[in-house]
């Protein structure tokens, strides 16, 4: 069943998860090495993004 | 009885009149009401007590009052008075002449009295005074309609105006039953947001509704626990890469949902995953040794490993009575969680690399702690003396380095010295006051 419109805190919040997925891969992977002072920020951002993307949509 | 019985039913003078002034015809006679053109006199509306009404018969005039019982002055309206009720009550009708006073529902204050019991009894003593002072309703009384025009407002004045009349009440006596009901609350609302952000319904509808809504928010709650805590233990347990590939999984499903069936319920599992394993790695915690706790004493240089690791728990390595020779010994602690204690010998010159993702490091009398913090302290020894060169890694917990296990200080203090600036210090005196310091 295709949606008529796509549903944008769903996109955000796939974004999101995919961005934080891929920052565990490259740590696990030995890529990058995390940090409290990496993860912090990309954590924050990602969860901001999903809120302000919710919080938007049901206000509209 | 029809209208024209009617005209025939008055007095006599009154049908002599109207014999007179009554044109013939009735065409000519509009002021008169018909079933079909009602008039003042015959009301548009069926009375309720007529059920015909509505089937195109006028309804009955009304019988004229007796000059007796015609009201000769109008009453003056009697203030509302609050009474206690007798239609509606559980214990003595105080919640339901409340409610028919402030026209809101009887069981809000029921729930407020019965909290208000619960958490310092200030509920029983009021309830209480308002069976005293507030007097019951009258036996032969009827339901009075409720008043209109009462604002919600009112009902939030009047609970908070209750709330700080029984605030000493609550200081006073609640403090367990507030100890229990206030996280229940909270848990309760968490509950609330949560279904909410996951399921876009938000906390409307009646008491059954929210409940409903509340109990599936907890269970999303606990829910993401159970994956918190499955990420957390897989990533320490080195499947860092299987728990990546299903966070990315997931935005892949979350993704696709959007242009096909959102699924939005997988958003917050699918974080949850990500922040609990995200944070293992970024400690540092790797749960390889085990987990127990580890006592180490090596008695000569043979004994002594290179590497000491633990999952979980405490590690002690104690070489104050291990006969080292001159010259440099590596030595690398490796622990998840939990506590290393390195007691070395006044004699021995300590150099250390550490890193703890969250916790102390205390070498000696200087310590440092908190998220993500680094020390590396390079040292020279003196001549003819071993130098231990240390190589920590703490995930979680705290790296002790110090001669006696008295000297162990508890987690997250300050030291008495800065690692900034400062060389071998007094409880380092085997090395040469030489070398670079550093700590982040």
């Amino acid at each position: 069943m295709r949606a008529d419109r796509p549903d944008v805190p769903s996109v955000v919040a796939g974004i999101a998860v995919l961005a934080l997925g891929a920052v565990l891969l490259l740590d696990a992977t030995g890529v990058i090495e995390l940090s409290f002072g990496l993860l912090a920020p990309v954590a924050c951002a990602a969860a901001g993004a999903i809120l302000l993307a919710s919080g938007l949509t049901r206000r509209t | 009885m029809t209208m024209d019985d009617r005209r025939h039913d008055g007095p006599e003078e009154e049908r002599e009149a109207g014999a007179e002034e009554e044109p013939a015809g009735e065409e000519a006679a509009p002021e008169e009401p018909t079933a079909e053109e009602p008039t003042a006199e015959a009301p548009t509306e069926p009375a309720p007590e007529d059920p015909r009404g509505s089937q195109g018969e006028a309804p009955p005039p009304p019988a004229p009052p007796p000059a007796a019982e015609a009201p000769t002055q109008p009453l003056p309206p009697e203030p509302r008075r609050l009474l206690r009720s007798r239609s509606n009550r559980v214990i003595g009708g105080v919640c339901g002449g409340l409610g028919r006073y402030f026209n809101v529902d009887p069981i809000l204050f029921r729930i407020a009295a019965i909290a208000l019991a619960l958490i310092g009894g200030a509920g029983v003593l009021l309830y209480l005074a308002a069976l005293v002072l507030v007097p019951n309703e009258p036996a032969d009384a009827t339901a009075q309609p409720p008043a209109e025009g009462r604002s919600r407002a009112l009902t939030i004045v009047l609970v908070v105006v209750v709330l700080l009349v029984a605030w000493p009440f609550l200081l006073g006596g609640g403090v367990i039953a507030a100890g229990v009901l206030f996280p229940l609350a909270f848990l309760v609302a968490a509950g609330v947001l949560v279904w909410w952000f996951v399921s876009g319904e938000g906390p409307s509808g009646d008491a059954g509704d929210i409940a409903r809504r509340a109990a599936l928010g907890i269970g999303v709650l606990i829910l993401c626990g159970v994956i918190a805590i499955g990420g957390a233990w897989a990533a320490a347990a080195g499947g860092g890469v299987v728990v990546g590939v299903l966070v990315i999984a997931s935005g892949l499903a979350i993704l696709a949902g959007a242009f096909l069936k959102p699924v939005r319920w997988l958003i917050l599992p699918a974080v949850t995953l990500a922040l609990s394993a995200g944070a293992v790695a970024a400690a540092g915690i790797d749960l390889d040794g085990g987990v127990g706790d580890k006592t180490y004493r090596p008695a000569s240089a043979a004994d002594l490993q290179e590497k000491y690791q633990l999952g979980i728990g405490d590690l002690e390595v104690d070489l104050r009575n291990t006969d080292l020779p001159a010259g440099d010994r590596p030595l690398a602690i490796d622990l998840g969680v939990g506590q290393a204690r390195l007691l070395v010998p006044e004699d021995l010159c300590v150099t250390t690399d550490a890193n703890v993702g969250v916790g102390q490091i205390d070498v000696f009398d200087r310590g440092t702690g908190g998220v993500d913090v680094d020390f590396v302290e390079q040292l020279d020894a003196q001549p003819a003396t071993t130098r231990l060169v240390v190589d920590a890694d703490i995930g979680l917990g705290q790296l002790s380095v110090v001669h006696d296990p008295g000297d162990i200080r508890g987690a997250f203090h300050r030291g008495s010295r800065d690692f900034d600036g400062s060389i071998a210090g007094e409880d380092n005196s085997a090395c040469l006051d030489t070398g670079s310091s550093a700590r982040g």
